[in-house]
C-alpha cells in the first residue's frame, strides 16, 4: 500500500466515521440531482430525509461546501446551458429548469457565467456558424 | 484572468501523448515545435474540447528539482493532478481493459470516491467521483 493510501484511510477514520450522516447527505444530493426542476426547499429535504433542515443545512455545507440551495442552484445552471446550447429560448429554458422567474434566472446566470443568458445563446450560435 | 491551462510535467512528451490521447480518450489540442525537440503539447478532454487544456510539458528532463519532486510524489503514490469522472468504477475498469495500472483501486472517502493510476510518464493521476 502506497503512502498515499495509507494517509487516505487515516484520515478517513478521523474525519468520516459516522456513516449514517454521509448516506444523509448523499441521498439529499441525489434527490437534488434527479428532482431540481421541481419545487424544492429545505423543509421539503428536511421531511424526506427525516432530519432537521438546519442539521442538514449544515451537514450539506460540510460534505459538499455549498448549501443545497446554492447546489439546487448551479445543477440549473448547469442545464440551462445544455438546452439554451441546443437552441431552447431562454424563458423556455428557464421554467424548464425549475426557476420560477426570468429576473431570477437572468441574475443568478450571470453571477455564475459571467454573462446573461441571452449573451449565452448569441456566444453559442456565433461558435456554430 | 482565467484558467485556459495546467501543467502536467511528463518525462517523455510522445510518450504522453499516446497515453492521454489512445489510453485516456483525450484530444491533441495543439502541437507547436520549440527547440531542441521540445514541443507545447496541449490536450483537451473529448468531454470539453473548449475547456481547460492539459500542457503535458518535459520540465523533470531540463531542470533537476522537478525530476526529484515527481519521483518523490510518485514513489509515495501521491497523485500530480486529478481529473473528474462520472462514474469512477466504470472508468477504472475501461482503463484496466485497456492495460493501464492503478496504485489503488476505487475507495470512497465520505462522499466522494476516487482511484490512482500510473499515467506512464512519472505521475500519479486520481480519478474522482463526487457521489
Amino acid at each position: 500500500m502506497t503512502f498515499y493510501e495509507q494517509e487516505i484511510r487515516r484520515i478517513r477514520n478521523l474525519l468520516y466515521s459516522n456513516q449514517f450522516q454521509i448516506d444523509t447527505v448523499i441521498a439529499t444530493k441525489n434527490f437534488i440531482d434527479g428532482n431540481s426542476e421541481k419545487d424544492l426547499n429545505l423543509n421539503l429535504l428536511s421531511k424526506i430525509l427525516f432530519t432537521s433542515k438546519y442539521h442538514l443545512q449544515r451537514l450539506f455545507k460540510r460534505h459538499y461546501g455549498l448549501t443545497p440551495k446554492q447546489y439546487l442552484i448551479n445543477i440549473r445552471i448547469n442545464k440551462s446551458k445544455e438546452l439554451m446550447k441546443k437552441g431552447v429560448s431562454v424563458t423556455e429554458t428557464c421554467f424548464a429548469v425549475g426557476f420560477e422567474s426570468l429576473g431570477s434566472f437572468s441574475s443568478l446566470f450571470k453571477s455564475r457565467t459571467g454573462r446573461p443568458p441571452i449573451q449565452y445563446i448569441k456566444e453559442q450560435l456565433s461558435r456554430s456558424n | 484572468m482565467k484558467v485556459k491551462i495546467v501543467s502536467v510535467s511528463v518525462l517523455d512528451q510522445e510518450k504522453a501523448l499516446k497515453f492521454y490521447t489512445e489510453k485516456l480518450g483525450f484530444i491533441k489540442k495543439k502541437d507547436i515545435p520549440l527547440s531542441e525537440g521540445n514541443r507545447w503539447l496541449t490536450v483537451v478532454s473529448n468531454e470539453e474540447p473548449d475547456g481547460t487544456e492539459i500542457l503535458l510539458e518535459p520540465a523533470p528532463n531540463h531542470f533537476e528539482p522537478s525530476k526529484v519532486y515527481q519521483k518523490a510524489l510518485f514513489d509515495a503514490g501521491i497523485p500530480f493532478t486529478q481529473f473528474d469522472v462520472d462514474n469512477v468504477d466504470e472508468e477504472y475498469k475501461r482503463l484496466v481493459e485497456r492495460g493501464v495500472e492503478f496504485s489503488m483501486n476505487p475507495t470512497v472517502m465520505g462522499t466522494a470516491k476516487f482511484a490512482v493510476f500510473n499515467d506512464t510518464c512519472g505521475n500519479n493521476i486520481q480519478i474522482v467521483e463526487e457521489l
